[in-house]
């Protein structure tokens, strides 16, 4: 799935403007990291992609749907094709690890011998089979960034946008988390992450994309990350 | 059929989670069906009541002494009138043999009056006991009317009455339904609210809007319907024993009130389906108005 934002900015009320004059192209299979300070317009940038928020000028398409004008009833069938993992997790509190992957794909009335199949095989690749009856708050912070991306790994997106997914992990944790994305990234699903982490872009030199008070200021293949 | 198994058992996790607040809701509204459903059997016993008692309502309309009148044609131009149901032409040899018949032993004081006195007379049937007074209006304006009796203070009462049992009826009936309606709005969207961010994480996660919200519009549905069963069950112990109480003190009204079970097991079905459709509806425009305003994108 291929990303097209053409002069593309973000402005709240009353007159914020999160992001200003957006152009990016994004092909099917890359792996980017969007960098770039707090409040730099990250989160706005991804928060656009899986259509949380409109632009309020440009043009902004994903997989050939333009987001402005997305029909309502398309974006549930939109997002099924995009995995998201966040900083917070978004995790269902009530729910166990096995119960927080198969919902999504019993909300695509996935029959539940096949639910059970692949969300045993998701669990499986983050490597969480035998926590898969514990609740959220019984895990660490490690292992629920693991439930969110199984979660998301759940409908085979094409892509997979990460909101600082290493943000509240420590080192060893988040390198388990990075391999996990990279090897997503390896069976050709796009991958967008936003990160602060010097150490991971660094570490594996991809495109690196870096906003600033809203706005594109770097955009380099084999990049890497220096305050 | 997969879909369906999902829904429920998402309906049945809401209602697990917060089965205080939905015993309160079936128990409020069981109440208040209780309530509609009372009221409404009073006042369609209330409405037969009247209806036997304006069956029997009748203005007698007196001609006047002329033998050139065409007492089929102004009996053609009565019927004509809205307030008509019935009319029957009597006459003055009909009317006298009914008199006689009506006064028994003492029907020979009539031979003391020598010709017959009585005039030809229709007896006229309304359609309801509000149609007496502006018949009776129609029927003295006519010229070849010369008298007119009626029952007039019981048809007053009578209308006054119907007026004002329609009127509370209906009050009630409003009453009740509002409750019943908001106290189900305000569970579901209590329980809408506690799990907003779930709501927010399955839209996010690519959940269709109609997915989200079935379990809880369920969860409504089923409340206002097991409340008004309860209602039902409410209502059939209360008549039928009441019923017995009427029997027993006052068998005269046995004919006029509602007595046919088939009759209120099939008001008491009703009522069920009425709870049920008021629970649909309130909860699918407190979710269809949370969701829209969860899943708007900024």
């Amino acid at each position: 799935m291929n990303i097209n934002f053409s002069g593309v900015s973000k402005i709240f009320p009353p007159d914020i403007a999160a992001l200003v004059d957006i152009n990016l192209n994004i092909e099917q299979g890359e792996f980017v990291y969007v960098i770039g300070q707090t409040g730099s317009g990250k989160s706005t940038l991804l928060r656009l992609i899986t259509r949380e928020i409109l632009p309020s000028r440009g043009v902004a398409s994903v997989g050939g749907y333009d987001l402005k004008r997305m029909r309502n009833a398309d974006v549930p069938y939109y997002r099924r094709d995009v995995g998201l993992v966040a900083q917070d997790f978004k995790l269902i509190p009530s729910l166990t690890v096995y119960e927080n992957i198969a919902f999504v794909m019993e909300a695509m009335s996935v029959p539940k011998r096949l639910v059970a199949e692949r969300t045993k095989d998701v669990i499986n690749q983050v490597g969480l089979w035998r926590r898969r009856s514990m609740r959220p708050a019984q895990l660490s912070g490690g292992e629920q960034q693991r439930v969110a991306i199984a979660r998301a790994l759940a409908n085979s997106p094409s892509l997979f946008i990460a909101d600082e997914p290493t943000g509240n992990l420590d080192f060893h944790t988040a390198t388990e988390v990075m391999k996990i994305l990279f090897a997503i990234n390896a069976a050709g699903v796009t991958v967008v992450m936003s990160t602060h982490n010097q150490g991971i872009v660094n570490a594996s030199r991809q495109r690196v994309v870096e906003l600033d008070g809203g706005r594109l200021i770097r955009d380099e293949k084999g990049g890497t990350y220096t305050s | 059929m997969t879909t369906l198994r999902y829904v429920l058992r998402d309906m049945w996790r809401l209602i697990v989670h917060q089965w205080v607040l939905g015993l309160l809701t079936l128990i409020t509204a069981g109440v208040m069906l209780w309530i509609l459903g009372v009221t409404s059997l009073l006042s369609l016993n209330m409405e037969n009541l009247l209806a036997g008692l304006e069956s029997e309502l009748a203005v007698q309309a007196y001609l006047v002494k002329d033998n050139t009148l065409d007492v089929e044609a102004i009996a053609r131009r009565i019927q004509e009138l809205e307030y008509v149901y019935s009319i029957k032409t009597f006459s003055p040899s009909d009317s006298l043999a009914k008199l006689q018949q009506k006064m028994g032993s003492q029907s020979r004081a009539l031979e003391m009056l020598g010709d017959n006195p009585i005039p030809y007379n229709f007896e006229i049937h309304v359609n309801s006991a509000s149609d007496v007074e502006p018949l009776v209006e129609v029927l003295k304006a006519m010229p070849e009317v010369d008298d007119v009796v009626y029952a007039g203070l019981v048809v007053k009462r009578i209308s006054a009455l119907s007026r004002i049992t329609s009127r509370a009826a209906l009050v009630m009936f409003l009453l009740a339904v509002i409750i019943t309606a908001l106290v189900v709005y305000n569970t579901i969207h209590i329980s809408l609210y506690s799990r907003r961010e779930e709501i927010g994480i399955m839209y996010l996660v690519g959940a269709t809007r109609a997915y989200i919200a079935t379990p809880f519009v369920l969860e409504g549905t089923l409340l206002a319907f097991l409340g008004a069963v309860l209602a039902a069950a409410g209502i059939i112990a209360a008549y039928f024993p009441a019923l017995e109480l009427i029997r027993e003190n006052l068998p005269l009204l046995t004919n006029i009130i509602i007595t046919d079970k088939t009759v209120i097991w099939r008001f008491c079905a009703l009522l069920a389906g009425f709870g049920a459709t008021l629970g649909w509806v309130c909860s699918y425009l407190v979710v269809a108005r949370f969701i829209n305003s969860m899943t708007r994108p900024e």
